[in-house]
C-alpha cells in the first residue's frame, strides 16, 4: 500500500497527496504520517513545490476532518436519544468540553490513532464547530508542516526518521491507554475504600 | 455494568496498553538507534554534490523518470539498458516494470537501473601513463 502510494504521489503530486490525506481524514487507514514525511523529502529534493503542496495538503486533511465531524454531528440524536439522560454522558460531555480542544490538537499529530474517533465526538456534542476547527487547523498544520518540515530536513533519512515516529506515535497510544487504565483502577480503588469505612463496625 | 465487568474492561485496559507500550517501545528504541546509525543528509541531486549518490536509495517504487531526475541521468538511459519503450512506462514503478516486462526474474528491473546509476558515478579511473 505504501509503495503504491508513494509512487503515485511522485506520478500526480500534490492533487494525490491532498486526496490521501482527506480520506485518512474521514478513517480510510492510508499511512498519512508516512506519506507527509516522504513528501518533505520529495520536497527537499526539488520534485515537488513545499508551499504548494503543504497548502493542498492542509486545506485536503482539514476538509477531510471537518466532513468526518460533520459525521459525528448528523449522528448525534440516535446517541443522545440513547445516552443522553445517564449521568456519566454528562460527565463525559464535561469532560470534552473541557479537554476536547487539546484532544483535537494532539490528536493530529502526535496520537494521530486517535483524530478520527476525536472527530466524531467533537461533532456528537463535545465541541462547538468553531473551537474544533480552530484547534484542528493548529494541529493539522504541525502535522503538515512539522513533520513534512522533518522529512524535508533529513532528505535522504526520511524512512528511518519516517519508522521512529510511527513507532513513537504508537508507544504514546500504549501510554495513553495505559494511563485510563490506571486511572480507572485508581477511580474504583478509591470508591471500595470509601465504600468500606461506610460500612459501620458491629 | 457489573463489577466483574468493569474490573474486567480495567485489566484489559492495562493489560492492552502494556502489550502496545512494550512493542512499540522496543521498535521506538530500534528505530532511533537507526536514524543515529544513518550518514548525515544529503541532496542525491547529483549538480549539488557529484560525489554524494549512492545507488542504494533506489527504490522499487521509484520511477524510471523519478530516478532520473534524482541523479542527473538522461532517462533514456534506462529504458535503453532496460530494453523497454518509454511510452507509457513513465508512470509504472520498478516493481510493476519487472512484473510487466521481466515476470520470470525478479529485482532485475532495480539491478540494472542501479547499475546504470553506478557507472554514472562511479569516477573514472585517470589514464595511465605510457611507461618510456
Amino acid at each position: 500500500m505504501s509503495d503504491f502510494l508513494l509512487t503515485q504521489v511522485i506520478n500526480y503530486g500534490a492533487p494525490f497527496l491532498g486526496a490521501v490525506v482527506f480520506l485518512g481524514a474521514l478513517g480510510v487507514p492510508f499511512p498519512g504520517t508516512f506519506i507527509v514525511i516522504a513528501v518533505g523529502a520529495f520536497c527537499r529534493q526539488g520534485f515537488l513545490p513545499w508551499p504548494t503542496t503543504g497548502m493542498v495538503a492542509l486545506t485536503c486533511v482539514v476538509l477531510g476532518d471537518c466532513l468526518s465531524y460533520g459525521m459525528g454531528y448528523y449522528a448525534r440524536e440516535p446517541v443522545q436519544r440513547r445516552f443522553g439522560h445517564s449521568d456519566r454522558w454528562h460527565k463525559a460531555q464535561d469532560f470534552f468540553q473541557r479537554w476536547g480542544g487539546m484532544s483535537v490538537f494532539l490528536s493530529r499529530f502526535l496520537i494521530t490513532g486517535l483524530a478520527v474517533p476525536v472527530n466524531l465526538i467533537s461533532g456528537g456534542g463535545g465541541l462547538t464547530f468553531r473551537r474544533f476547527f480552530f484547534y484542528d487547523l493548529t494541529g493539522e498544520a504541525i502535522w503538515i508542516f512539522g513533520y513534512g518540515g522533518l522529512g524535508y530536513l533529513f532528505g535522504t533519512q526520511w524512512e528511518a526518521v519516517s519508522d521512529f515516529l510511527n513507532n513513537m506515535s504508537g508507544l504514546l497510544l500504549g501510554l495513553v491507554i495505559l494511563a485510563i487504565g490506571v486511572w480507572l483502577a485508581f477511580t474504583l480503588w478509591k470508591r471500595n475504600e470509601g465504600s468500606k469505612q461506610q460500612v459501620p463496625d458491629v | 455494568m457489573t463489577p466483574k465487568r468493569v474490573r474486567f474492561l480495567v485489566l484489559s485496559l492495562i493489560g492492552i496498553g502494556l502489550i502496545v507500550v512494550a512493542l512499540f517501545g522496543v521498535r521506538a528504541y530500534y528505530a532511533w538507534r537507526e536514524v543515529r546509525g544513518q550518514p548525515p543528509p544529503q541532496d542525491v541531486l547529483m549538480e549539488a554534490i557529484p560525489d554524494a549518490a549512492d545507488a542504494e536509495l533506489i527504490r522499487d517504487w521509484m520511477t524510471i523518470p523519478f530516478i532520473a531526475r534524482m541523479y542527473n541521468i538522461p532517462s533514456s538511459e534506462f529504458y535503453e539498458a532496460l530494453d523497454i519503450p518509454r511510452r507509457g512506462n513513465e508512470i509504472k514503478s520498478l516493481t510493476q516494470l519487472n512484473s510487466q516486462y521481466f515476470p520470470e526474474t525478479p529485482g532485475i528491473v532495480e539491478t540494472k537501473v542501479k547499475t546504470v546509476v553506478l557507472q554514472h558515478i562511479t569516477p573514472e579511473e585517470p589514464p595511465t601513463e605510457p611507461a618510456p
